[in-house]
């Protein structure tokens, strides 16, 4: 598993560092010394960024470093809650389907068509209003609009693998559907799963984004970097370090997540290189 | 070979059609109404080109393709579902480098089966043991992966996983075709001794008439979902009936 | 007659996680224009490597160490990468074991054969070059993708693609392993055919000792990295020298009466790391003597063929028909 730190190259390195100092900074954000980000009036409003206030203060004078961070955790949980669950749902789902075929295989395959052609801010707002905005709407956004990468891909990998000669030696031996999932399908295509993962987690973190951007998610007074964004957006013409602190970190972020994702995938395939598609 | 016992394998008219359904009358006919019998401890060759229906045949006798029409028995009893036959059928399959699971060492694929017949954990270490012993790898093989292999090793263990719980009827699809000659001897070898030891019926599928007759007690010659000929394996070192076979023939030269 | 290949004492080496592997241990070898050579020998001999050194065509950790290969009267391993683009495009041709490979499934026929052809040919032109290679219907096969296409009729137009710009040297790797029996001597006598026609020379590596028998003119047997035997065909295989020959003819299915047993090689092929101070043979060879665990066997004329083995045709061993 190390070995393939050592292949990597200087690219995706900083995108791996990047990302691991990122995650650890929303970790342990509220214990460092940066202030705190609820507080009102810890500064005059709007000052620009200096030695006390980093990032500047917003428009109730708090301090936006704090908040960042905060915003940060918020963004990478939110996102990351989400992709696990969807991630475990598409496998077994994509699992089923590719290796049952038949009437099973239509219903997921054409739901999982479905659900891709379904624009993913369209599909948030309906959930929003069906279920109020909140955090709980937007892990629903973002499962319905990546569950068909998981579902796609792992059936496909599921096909290839069905007529290898393990699988078809372990159903002539009787081994219940269940069995052969578990023990010989699933290991093999985890690879793929936890490439499809990294793709999944910047998607949704660009939806969790969007969907706070638009007041649908995280609601104040907590903060993630799509709703700090929106908060800035208010007053960019004379206090722009709100929009551009809380847009680079999150420009940061994804960019952490889609260079790890190919450094993962370059080194579960090696053979294919980093292409453009 | 014609032992006056009950057939481990009889098919009784086969037809399997692909892609027609209750409601289209357009389906391709891949095996066309063939009859055969294994008897134990006989093994019978199918040759053929890719696309004469030999491995959906292969895929009847496992229980993995149900007929359109016809009906399949196995030891004088209908077939029933696989689950029922745990431990009585199993298969050899081409690609050594597929044979295995990648993921597992190879004392856990050997010991499927028996896992599956839920035979306790003793009784199953001592019999992958013997097992491995048996087609000549050695115990200590059962704590390796299958990466640490070569193709005919793995090979090895696949009939190893295909023999451990003594089948009555054991189907090789291609078994022998992606190994280099001096290790298609070996397997080839190995298969026949195994058989005169533990006494089970085959199926032996290749396009490969050369290994096949040198394996097999009879051969079938199949060509577009039939049978064009059924005959002694004696029959295919001197001169076969039908014209195709004898193209078969010319290619061993 | 003058040699297409030149090849002397070749050594070629593979780096590896685990050590370097070497893959020719000192490969001697000429190959005269117009003859059918064929390179037998099993997987990990090296044969797939000497074909391959002949374009160049080899992976980044491979790393020519000794010797030298010229081809056409060129050094392939010395020449600028220009000049090998050209030897390459102009005076080779290759065809490889799988066709669905070496087709690229997004592109019709037609236009794959117009790039094979290099320039902007005509429809009747490619019509034709597909006829020759005995393709039925060329109009609907130039139309089609490759998967369209069965097994047979692809290696067919890799044949056709590979001979288009009538290069002076084939090389073909394991041509018919992955078609059907029944059609494999048609497709193998379809690429003599055209080879026959350009006067080009044909290497052909296979284990299928068979279809080499009708088809090659000579026999180059590869073990260890080494060529331990060459020599006519008739010769080689009828009455091998060489231990490993004779032990690979009994051990191939298709000679033996029925009941017979075939005879398995004990061991595996050795994994060279360095050059071979004995016979790499020695270790599974039924007959070995003191000395052939001691010194390296150096190419010797026996029974007009050329033979790596200290003890051919000084013993006087039961003769032992392979046939």
């Amino acid at each position: 598993m190390f070995s393939i730190l050592w292949r990597l190259d200087r690219l995706s390195r900083f995108g791996l560092g990047l990302l691991i100092f990122l995650i650890l900074l929303g970790l342990v954000g509220p214990h460092l010394p940066l202030g705190d980000p609820m507080r009102i009036g810890a500064g005059p409003r709007l000052t620009p960024p200096s030695w006390q206030f980093p990032f500047g203060t917003d428009e109730l004078g708090r301090s936006f470093l704090p908040r960042v961070v905060d915003g940060i955790r918020a963004t990478f949980l939110l996102s990351a809650v989400a992709v696990i669950i969807t991630a475990v749902i598409g496998t077994l789902l994509g699992m089923v389907s590719g290796f049952f075929g038949g009437f099973a295989d239509q219903l997921v395959a054409r739901g999982a068509d479905i659900l891709f052609a379904f624009p993913a801010i369209l599909a948030g707002l309906l959930i929003a209003a069906v279920m109020g905005p909140g955090q709980i709407s937007a892990i629903a956004v973002i499962s319905v609009a990546t569950l068909p990468l998981f579902i796609r891909v792992v059936r496909a990998v599921t096909l290839g693998l069905a007529s290898r000669g393990f699988i078809v030696a372990a159903q002539v031996a009787g081994a219940s559907p269940w069995r052969v999932m578990m023990v010989h399908i699933l290991p093999n295509i985890i690879g793929a799963v936890i490439v499809q993962l990294t793709y999944a987690l910047s998607i949704g973190m660009i939806i969790e984004s969007a969907l706070s951007f638009l007041g649908l998610g995280v609601q104040p007074p907590y903060a993630s970097l799509g709703s700090l964004l929106r908060q800035g957006s208010a007053y960019l013409t004379f206090a722009p370090w709100l929009v551009l602190s809380s847009g680079a970190v999150l420009s940061a972020a994804i960019m952490s997540v889609n260079l790890t994702g190919d450094a993962v995938r370059d080194a579960l395939e090696p053979l294919k290189g980093r292409s453009l598609t | 070979m014609t032992a006056p016992l009950t057939p481990v394998v009889d098919l009784d008219r086969i037809v399997v059609t692909y892609g027609g359904g209750p409601f289209r009358r357009d389906g391709f006919q891949a095996v066309k109404g063939i009859s055969l019998q294994i008897a134990p401890g006989e093994t019978v060759g199918l040759v053929g080109e890719s696309g004469s229906g030999k491995t959906t045949l292969g895929r009847v006798c496992l229980g993995l393709q149900p007929p359109s029409a016809g009906e399949m028995r196995f030891c004088g009893e209908a077939f029933g579902a696989l689950r029922q036959r745990r431990g009585q059928l199993s298969v050899v399959l081409q690609h050594p480098e597929w044979a295995l699971n990648p993921r597992l060492k190879c004392g856990r694929s050997v010991e499927e089966p028996l896992v599956v017949l839920g035979t306790p954990a003793e009784e199953r270490r001592a019999r992958v043991a013997a097992m491995l012993e048996n087609v000549g790898l050695g115990a200590s093989f059962a704590e390796r992966f299958p990466g640490q292999l070569s193709g005919g090793q793995r090979q090895r263990v696949a009939i190893a996983r295909a023999l451990i719980t003594e089948p009555r009827f054991i189907v090789f699809d291609e078994a022998v075709s992606a190994l280099d000659v001096s290790v298609q001897a070996q397997v080839l070898n190995l298969v026949r001794e195994l058989q005169d030891q533990h006494g089970f019926g085959a199926l032996f599928i290749s396009h490969d008439l050369a290994a096949t007759r040198y394996i097999s007690h009879r051969i079938a010659v199949m060509y577009q979902g039939e049978f064009v000929e059924v005959a002694e394996a004696a029959r295919f070192y001197g001169e076969p009936e039908h014209p195709y076979s004898r193209k078969l023939m010319a290619a061993i030269g | 007659m003058s040699h297409i290949v030149t090849c002397e004492n070749l050594v070629v080496t593979y780096r590896a996680s685990n050590g370097p592997v070497r893959a020719l241990d000192g490969v001697d070898l000429t190959i005269s224009e117009g003859e059918t050579l064929a390179i037998v020998g099993e997987s990990g001999s090296g044969k797939s490597t000497l074909g391959m050194a002949m374009g160049r065509l080899l992976p980044a950790e491979a790393e020519r160490e000794d010797g030298r290969m010229d081809v056409a009267g060129q050094p392939v391993f010395d020449i600028a990468a220009n000049d090998l683009r050209e030897l390459r495009r102009d005076l080779l041709g290759f065809v490889f074991q799988n066709p669905m490979v070496a087709l690229d499934p997004t592109m019709r026929i037609g236009r794959q054969m117009q790039r094979a052809m290099g320039r902007r040919a005509g429809s009747e032109e490619i019509h034709a070059l597909l006829e020759r290679a005995e393709l039925d219907d060329p109009a609907r096969v130039a139309k089609s993708f490759p998967h369209q296409l069965s097994g047979g009729m692809a290696q067919r137009v890799v044949i056709a693609m590979a001979s288009a710009r009538t290069p002076r040297l084939l090389i073909a790797d394991e041509p018919t392993a992955s078609l059907d029996a029944s059609i494999r001597d048609k497709v193998m006598g379809t690429l003599c055919r055209l080879r026959a026609e350009s006067g080009a020379s044909l290497v052909i590596l296979s284990h299928d000792v068979h279809m080499i028998a009708r088809h090659a003119d000579r026999v180059a047997v590869m073990y260890g990295g080494r060529i331990v035997e060459q020599g006519p065909t008739g010769r080689v295989l009828d009455a091998p020298v060489h231990p490993y020959t004779r032990a690979l003819l009994k051990a191939a299915a298709g000679h033996e009466k029925p009941g017979d047993w075939l005879t398995p090689i004990p061991g595996t092929p050795p994994l060279l790391s360095a050059r071979c101070a004995a016979c790499s043979f020695e270790p599974r060879c039924t007959v070995s003597e003191e000395n052939c665990h001691t010194t390296r066997p150096e190419p010797r004329e026996v029974e007009g063929r050329e033979v790596l083995c200290l003890l051919a045709g000084t013993q006087t061993e039961p003769k032992e028909a392979a046939r």
